[in-house]
């Protein structure tokens, strides 16, 4: 591995997912021989009050990034309400026609109630 | 351990509540039916990208054409998200995303008939943001409870994105219900073309055994019939406060059991279309799925070629 150097172990970083349907996230790295016992390692250092659903061990070199400037990330460099629900007045629409507006959160607790 | 065995272990697991991932032991049949499902709701994703982006260069403002492509781009990104989860389950098949893409030119996935169908105005645009959408956001809201967690995570993930599409459909209708009588006579031409598609959307009452077998594994959670009374009942006072109608002369709702009756939807002609791919659209859409798929395969094939020269030349990020 890339970052081998002499008898220096290698990085990974380690990524934890909390709940079923949670994503997982990065929470730092750690070195270790091989991905078995950064696993093990992972357990030791980051969780040993924590509870995880699920722990990825990601060798560091395997990760490519973006740069941090402007040109390589997607920042709002214009007006991007039109892609947002909130970019949207409906509520005062509705109104006149005596209805009410409807937000999808609403739509979502009727469907899974 | 034996099939059997595994497979009630299995059971406990979906009974219980518990989500199933990609690498977890499932049966054949729970795996088949998620494949069956996550492709063809990918695949709706992309091919229902088609009848919206016909309209993004004839919006009538920029405001309108930015964000009608920014759902276009957004149907595409959820059917991209779907595809991989699909070929996570088609790996034991050897399958990948070359074959899944394959399917929809061949025939052999079917996308929702809605996707079929023309947008001939501005206010289909509209009124597939505001009743498709409006539909698909049901049925997605009752995947969001799915046993199987990656489609679960990932519906988190569109659902979110959908709340932008609603308000958007629902923002170009008002726009329409308050214009001129030949804006709100547009309006109510799309709705006359929507209402009865939109019907056959949640699928026959009684359903498949496929669509069952679902509802067991609680891949799904609500019946065909749960999720149209659901749409019904939203989606009529809302049509009808803008001094709409409705094209559907049985349509009543029971004062006790709050039940809708609606005339059934044509079963046959929908059916055949989505099996056939012979509605008035489905072949010219394919047609153009088939030029971005197989028109481009040389600039994948160029980029694979390219690419393995240039890894071994990164640099890693951090």
């Amino acid at each position: 591995m890339q970052d081998m150097v002499g008898s220096e172990y290698p990085v990974f970083e380690v990524f934890v997912q909390k709940e079923p349907l949670g994503f997982h996230t990065n929470v730092g790295s750690l070195r270790a021989a091989n991905p078995e016992l950064a696993l093990q390692m992972a357990r030791e250092t980051f969780f040993r009050r924590e509870n995880a659903y699920d722990i990825w061990v990601v060798p560091q070199d395997c990760i490519f990034g973006t740069a941090h400037d402007e040109a390589h990330l997607p920042v709002s460099g214009f007006d991007k309400r039109y892609r947002l629900p909130g970019g949207y007045d409906n509520a005062s629409h509705w109104k006149k026609f005596r209805a009410k507006a409807m937000t999808i959160e609403e739509v979502a607790e009727d469907i899974r109630s | 351990m034996e099939e059997a065995e595994r497979t009630r272990i299995f059971m406990e697991r979906i009974n219980a509540g518990e989500k199933i991932e990609a690498n977890d032991w499932m049966p054949d049949e729970y795996r088949n039916l998620l494949i069956k499902q996550i492709h063809m709701h990918g695949i709706s994703e992309i091919m229902g990208a088609y009848p919206e982006k016909e309209w993004v260069p004839k919006a009538p403002s920029i405001r309108r054409k930015l964000a009608l492509n920014a759902k276009v781009q957004d149907e595409i990104g959820h059917g991209q998200m779907l595809l991989r989860l699909a070929e996570d389950l088609s790996r034991p098949y050897g399958r990948g995303r070359e074959e899944l893409m394959d399917d929809v030119l061949d025939g052999r996935v079917k996308f929702h008939n809605v996707f079929h169908m023309e947008a001939p105005t501005w206010a289909d645009a509209g009124v597939i943001g505001f009743l498709v959408d409006g539909g698909a956001i049901i049925t997605q809201a009752m995947l969001l409870d799915s046993s199987y967690a990656p489609y679960a995570r990932m519906l988190k993930r569109i659902v979110a994105e959908e709340s932008f599409h609603m308000q958007h459909g629902e923002a170009v209708v008002l726009a329409l219900a308050e214009g001129s009588q030949a804006q709100r006579d547009m309006l109510q031409g799309a709705i006359n073309r929507w209402w009865e598609p939109m019907m056959f959307f949640f699928g026959p009452v009684q359903m498949g055994k496929g669509a069952q077998r679902m509802m067991e594994y609680k891949i799904r959670t609500k019946s065909n019939e749960e999720l149209r009374q659901k749409f019904i009942n939203r989606y009529v006072p809302r049509i009808t406060s803008l001094g709409m109608t409705i094209p559907d002369p049985e349509l009543r709702q029971d004062p006790e059991t709050k039940e809708w009756h609606y005339s059934q939807p044509d079963w046959e002609r929908y059916n055949e279309m989505v099996r056939l791919n012979s509605g008035p659209m489905s072949q010219a859409r394919i047609a153009m799925r088939r030029y971005a798929h197989e028109g481009q395969r040389w600039v994948r094939e160029a980029m694979i070629k390219a690419s393995e020269r240039q890894v071994s030349e990164h640099q890693p990020a951090i």
